[in-house]
């Protein structure tokens, strides 16, 4: 996999900058440890060979589109990164002519750290069910067409737990939570210029770094993202203290899926489920 | 929860409907129990689910939110909207461990004074005998 995806992708960014079609191609290298994957911005054609694709690319490039905004550009997307394009299309937040899509059909990414990989993949690959991008205009490797159904057995395993013990339990999540806001930043998902966390009038989360505070923060972004939410789980993985905030956003997209039948990001059309209504539906509510 | 251990509930009621309901149940003499602070908002749709967090995280035992019934909107879709918003949020507050009894949505008119004063009552026995809440 490795060389070839690396190669497909290094003919056709320099052809790219050659002529003249993108400014700047968004991809990833090897970062300076030699063993994992770095975000790379390549913006003239003899550089091209910095680039590189492995199962350490882990990063959802898609969020740096938000600042190439107007500019055309080229990004290299998996398939979880393929449907934040859509989610980002569909939000007016980026333009689709600016943007030339080069998709891979992920291997699949493994957990790494500072000069060291595992085998191991990472969570969001193993309930992963978009391998294939949802958007391509230059599609690496074999499309994959059979997908197995979605799970969420670790969200039916905390609801089996009691509403004490639950509560309890995002708690101490909050308590450990130093609200660096690194979530929000690797989200793509989450690029408001005016975050609710950070308005002085209404204050709606108070500056200090305390448990109410924090839980405030967790759920609202967890929150803010119902029915948005790609499942890069690239917030999980940057948490410093590793709060598991998939669990949040998984419970989000079972509940968008059984109450909307709605999946995040699969088009640039569907308007999201909390943008719109059907009269006739009763939602579990004043029955 | 208040000193003599009876819950809290906030109350956002719309404008044009349950905050009138609410009067009309004053006006009618009927009666419900304090526990309730009534918060008028313009419409159930302005109730952004940031303000139904910030009641539980500044300890709130309960939220009601009561607005138009689906179709009366004065603003045509407001009620649609917050339907929506109100299910996802209601099912994310009890997964993280306030209990889906907690968050109440009801569609009382401005002519349902009796309903309001029903609602206000079972809610707040309700949510008595669910004690507070224990953590957070």
């Amino acid at each position: 996999m490795g060389e070839d995806f690396t190669q497909q992708i290094r003919d056709k960014a320099k052809e790219l900058l050659e002529n003249g079609a993108v400014e700047c191609v968004i991809g990833y290298e090897t970062g300076s440890d030699g063993v994992s994957a770095r975000p790379a911005f390549i913006y003239d054609a003899a550089e091209v060979d910095r680039l590189a694709f492995d199962n350490t690319c882990t990063h959802n490039l898609v969020k740096y589109l938000l600042d190439k905004k107007g500019k055309s550009t080229a990004v290299v997307v998996k398939g979880c990164d393929s449907r934040a394009l859509n989610l980002l299309l569909s939000e007016r937040q980026i333009q689709r002519d600016k943007v030339y899509v080069i998709g891979v059909v992920c291997p699949g990414v493994v957990e790494w750290g500072w000069n060291k990989r595992s085998e191991q993949l990472q969570k969001r690959c193993n309930w992963c069910r978009q391998h294939t991008p949802v958007v391509s205009d230059f599609a690496v490797g074999e499309p994959i067409t059979e997908e197995p159904p979605a799970e969420f057995a670790d969200v039916a395993e905390m609801a089996t737990k009691t509403a004490e013990d639950r509560a309890t339990f995002w708690r101490d999540q909050a308590e450990r939570c130093i609200r660096c806001y690194a979530c929000r930043q690797a989200c793509p998902g989450c690029y408001c210029i005016d975050c609710f966390v950070e308005l002085l009038d209404p204050e709606w989360v108070g500056i200090r770094i305390a448990p109410d505070e924090n839980w405030m923060w967790n759920t609202i972004r967890a929150y803010h993202l119902g029915g948005r939410c790609i499942s890069c789980n690239e917030c999980e993985r940057v948490c410093p203290v590793n709060i598991p905030l998939s669990l949040l956003n998984r419970k989000l997209e079972q509940e968008v899926l059984d109450l909307f039948d709605y999946k995040a990001g699969m088009s640039e059309d569907a308007p999201a489920p909390l943008i719109t209504f059907k009269k006739d539906e009763n939602l579990g509510i004043a029955e | 929860m208040s000193e003599d251990n009876s819950p809290l509930v906030i109350g956002f009621l719309c404008n044009w409907c349950s905050y009138a309901g609410a009067d009309m149940a004053g006006t009618s003499r009927q009666a419900y129990p304090p526990n309730i602070r009534i918060m008028r908002v313009p419409c159930s749709g302005r109730v952004d689910p940031l303000l139904i967090v910030k009641c539980f995280e500044e300890g709130a035992d309960a939220v009601l939110v009561a607005g138009c019934h689906p179709g009366d909107c004065h603003y045509t879709e407001g009620n649609y909207h917050g339907r929506r918003r109100f299910a996802l949020l209601r099912d994310l507050l009890d997964f993280m461990g306030i209990e889906k009894e907690r968050f109440r949505i009801e569609w009382i008119s401005a002519s349902e004074g009796k309903r309001f004063a029903k609602v206000v009552s079972e809610f707040t026995d309700e949510m008595t005998k669910l004690g507070p809440r224990k953590v957070g």
